[in-house]
């Protein structure tokens, strides 16, 4: 589903990106980590096409992606959620959930008011990852872990291919993570899932296979067993690892 | 109040506005409060244009003056060149020169955000307005374009007070249902996604810079209808309806009326054009009362006389 | 044209230059510091021109006018940043607005105080003649001008390379954030460059008054030329005003010369398109502001 072949991308001198290539199958669970700085959240950023890659090339079902501007590769069935959240802080939830579910139709269809379906989805979006009742609330006033929900519920709501989760369970608490957790383990399984954490249970709880990106490149590649018994990956966190210059 | 009471009120305002200079003849035959309210209508539908960027797209236009100008000129010009005073003809042109113009101007700015959009706007206006100062053989240069006749529509001359205003006022309805219905509309929302947090409207699959781009022809177009109606009102274009003191004014209106309604860039107009119109005849100092006001709105009011309205609706209900 | 000619209208684009370059670099220098593009520069211009005409009015003498200007601006300036723009902090398109708001008040009570007609200021005496130079006279005072142009450059550059002022200034521009975390007062540093913007401001009024005059609308001549200058040579920089008004003086100029009828147009197409492919100008550098 996800092919990335020889991805760079350079800041000045300095290589965020040197040379990734990885493939993740379609349905397939993927994990990406490595330490802070590894060029996680520029992988990202360059799969969304936020960022242009300096070299290398990104395929999403077999056709090239490289060029593409976000919104393209959003109507294409990718969609993200992004480490800090991002939503439309003074609109309700069901309304930032109801742009994302609108997006698909597009927004030049005419003077009468946007559909009921749009909101009756969006509502039926909200209660799926546990906001019921929130339906209301602006967003700028849920907690964290609520906007974490709405998130969810927002890049769902584009009935993606392809999810890349970035850092989804970024300053929660236990209870909060563990339900972010279960939500996106219940998520169908045809959806193909990508996603960066630094909380390991969470990796193996969630993760088919694991990549694991250091200054720039994968360095290992396995299953969630087989990157735990992986001593590079252990040199990498332990800082032990030698940069391959 | 129900819905339907509030549609009836509607009606009855609006009702009351087209009628105006007949049921006001019995408390003032000078039409003045006609002549002003005309011209305030004339810039409420300018005002309400802009707030499509600036309220609605959170596009910070500095130079929509231009497009008024340009409406306004073309206008004037058309009715002179073309030999014929028909509303369709005279109005399709300002509103085809305005659209033009905004589509070039707004294909050059829509790449650009914040305080650059405001230079570049206002930048690209200034070329508008230096061509219409210097084209003398065209737009009269410096003196401006006298003699602009008032339409005629089907038939029907329009040049009396009466018939000008409720031209002006059944136009500035029109457009008021116009940009009411598109705010509601997917369209309205979108551009309210984009004034928010483009990024996510990009991630979401929405092309925003066609979204930005379509605003500021729309918007474009609606100023130039108000261009040309200020062109028949005045019977005259001067190059300062494309300059900036234009842009800023209607800029102020936006602000002090509330940004992002439909009431606030009207209420705005009235305001601003009350300063200079009225006020402005019993004191010296109306441009520094309007430069005042608009500091303290920015200052503590940002929302605009609808936000302070709304506050007060809140606080009351709370109690 | 002849070569008389050229000579001269080079010498008026040099001329133009300087004065645009006392004009913008206050301008610059603002917008450099605390993300503000401070839309009463023109206003600021035009107060130092008519606050140079009563002294000279009052006291005969161009000199004082040309110290006491600046610094009235300066004071005007120390005095609104804190009561109006420091409540803003932050929020910069709504800083720029308040600009718009003083700029209008300015303007009014310019035309209260002094009128509405067209006034002149007399080139000061010493300085009212003209010189011999190839093949003709050009007037001393346009000279002057040059002259007072590249020394104010030169102790501008001083100040801000080796004195304590500028090096806070120069950081300032850089990373005010960063400065104030490490302590700096930059409430202080923000409310004393701002009144330098305005008394440089200012000091444009008065030198750019003997050769321009004085008349309604003069404010936004000048604040469309200092945008033009800053927006083309660099926002933020001081090398940026240099650069602007080095090439916006003589291309004016003589595209007044060959053009006459479309100048105007020019010198902004020029800038829009300088905004499209370099947003932060020929010399400038990156800036994120929001």
């Amino acid at each position: 589903m996800i092919e990335i072949r020889d991805l760079r991308r350079s800041f000045g001198g300095v290589k965020a990106l040197d040379g990734v290539t990885l493939t993740v199958r379609g349905g397939e669970r993927r994990a990406v980590i490595g330490p802070n700085g590894a060029g996680k959240t520029t992988l990202f950023n360059v799969l969304t096409g936020e960022l242009p890659p300096t070299g290398g090339d990104v395929r999403l079902a077999g056709a090239q992606i490289t060029r593409l501007r976000p919104w393209q590769r959003a109507r294409l069935g990718l969609a993200r959620v992004y480490q800090r959240t991002e939503l439309f802080a003074p609109l309700s939830a069901r309304e930032n959930v109801a742009l994302a579910v609108a997006a698909r139709a597009g927004p030049y269809r005419g003077f009468r008011a946007p559909p009921r379906s749009e909101y009756t989805a969006a509502d039926a979006l909200l209660e799926r990852v546990g906001l019921a009742g929130r339906e209301n609330a602006a967003a700028r006033i849920l907690s964290h872990g609520e906007r974490r929900q709405l998130e969810l519920a927002v890049a769902l709501a584009q009935r993606p291919r392809v999810l890349l989760l970035d850092e989804p369970t970024a300053g929660m608490s236990p209870a909060e993570t563990a339900r972010i957790t279960e939500l996106i383990s219940g998520l169908d399984r045809a959806l193909t899932i990508l996603i960066v954490e630094h909380d390991m249970d969470v990796v193996f709880r969630l993760a088919d296979r694991v990549s694991v990106l250091h200054e720039g490149r994968v360095i290992a590649d396995g299953t969630v067993s087989e990157i735990r018994g992986d001593v590079r990956v252990h040199d990498v966190y332990l800082g032990k690892a030698v940069s391959v210059a | 109040m129900s819905s339907a009471v509030r549609w009836l009120a509607v009606a009855a305002v609006a009702i009351g506005l087209v009628a105006f200079p007949y049921w006001s003849a019995a408390w003032e035959s000078s039409r003045f409060a006609t002549t002003v309210l005309r011209d305030m209508l004339v810039f409420a539908i300018f005002a309400l244009s802009l707030d499509i960027l600036v309220g609605h797209a959170g596009l910070p236009s500095l130079g929509h003056a231009a497009f008024f100008g340009g409406g306004a000129y073309a206008a004037g010009i058309a009715s002179q060149r073309l030999g014929t005073d028909q509303l369709p003809v005279t109005l399709g042109a300002a509103v085809l020169v305005a659209g033009v113009l905004a589509l070039v101007i707004g294909m050059l700015v829509v790449r650009s955000e914040g305080i650059f959009f405001l230079m570049l706007t206002l930048a690209l206006a200034q070329i508008v307005f230096a061509i219409a100062f210097q084209w003398t053989a065209v737009t009269g240069g410096s003196n401006g374009l006298a003699g602009v006749s008032r339409p005629t529509l089907m038939g029907t001359d329009l040049s009396a007070p009466d018939r000008m205003y409720v031209l002006v006022a059944l136009t500035f309805l029109g457009v008021c249902l116009l940009v009411w219905s598109l705010m509601r509309s997917p369209y309205g929302r979108a551009l309210t996604g984009v004034r928010e947090n483009e990024r996510r409207m990009r991630a979401l699959g929405y092309d925003t810079a066609r979204l930005k781009l379509s605003a500021f022809v729309v918007a474009g177009m609606i100023a130039g209808v108000a261009g040309a109606l200020s062109a028949y009102s005045q019977r005259f274009v001067s190059p300062g309806d494309a300059g900036i003191g234009t842009s800023v004014q209607a800029f102020v209106m936006v602000l002090i009326g509330g940004a992002g309604t439909i009431l606030g860039p009207v209420l705005g107009a009235g305001v601003v054009m009350y300063i200079q119109r009225v006020l402005s005849s019993a004191i010296p100092v109306s441009e520094t009362v309007l430069g005042l006001v608009f500091i303290v709105f920015v200052l503590l009011a940002r929302e605009g006389i609808v936000g302070l309205g709304r506050a007060a609706y809140a606080r009351a209900r709370a109690r | 044209m002849s070569p008389e000619l050229l000579f001269q209208q080079a010498l008026n684009g040099l001329s133009f230059g300087a004065l645009l370059f006392i004009l913008a670099a206050g301008l610059s220098l603002v917008f450099g510091m605390m993300d503000v593009v401070n839309l009463a520069h023109g206003a600021f211009y035009m107060l130092g021109a008519y606050v140079a005409l009563s002294v000279v009015q009052l006291t005969g003498s161009f000199w004082l006018a040309l110290v006491a200007a600046p610094i009235a601006l300066g004071a005007l300036g120390l005095l609104l940043e804190p009561l109006l723009l420091r409540r803003l902090r932050g929020r910069h398109l709504d800083q720029v607005l308040l600009t718009i708001g003083v700029s209008l008040v300015i303007v009014d009570q310019i035309g209260l105080l002094w009128g509405r007609e067209v006034r002149s200021l007399p080139f000061p005496p010493g300085l009212d003649g003209s010189v011999a130079l190839i093949g003709g006279v050009y007037p001393v005072y346009r000279l002057f001008v040059i002259v007072f142009g590249i020394a104010l450059a030169a102790a501008i550059a001083v100040i801000y390379r080796r004195t304590k002022l500028g090096m806070l200034i120069r950081a300032g521009v850089e990373d005010a954030e960063m400065l104030g975390a490490l302590g700096v007062n930059t409430d202080r540093l923000f409310a004393i460059t701002f009144a330098v913007g305005a008394a440089l401001a200012g000091l444009a009024g008065v030198i750019a008054a003997p050769v321009f005059g004085l008349q309604p609308g003069m404010d936004v001549d000048a604040l469309l030329y200092s945008l033009v200058v800053v927006v083309v040579g660099g926002l933020g920089t001081l090398g940026g005003a240099v650069a602007g008004s080095v090439l916006v003086g003589p291309v004016d100029t003589f595209g007044k010369v060959l053009f006459q009828e479309f100048a105007l147009a020019v010198i902004f197409a020029i800038v829009a398109l300088v905004l499209l492919f370099k947003p932060t100008g020929l010399l400038g550098r990156i800036r994120i502001a929001r």
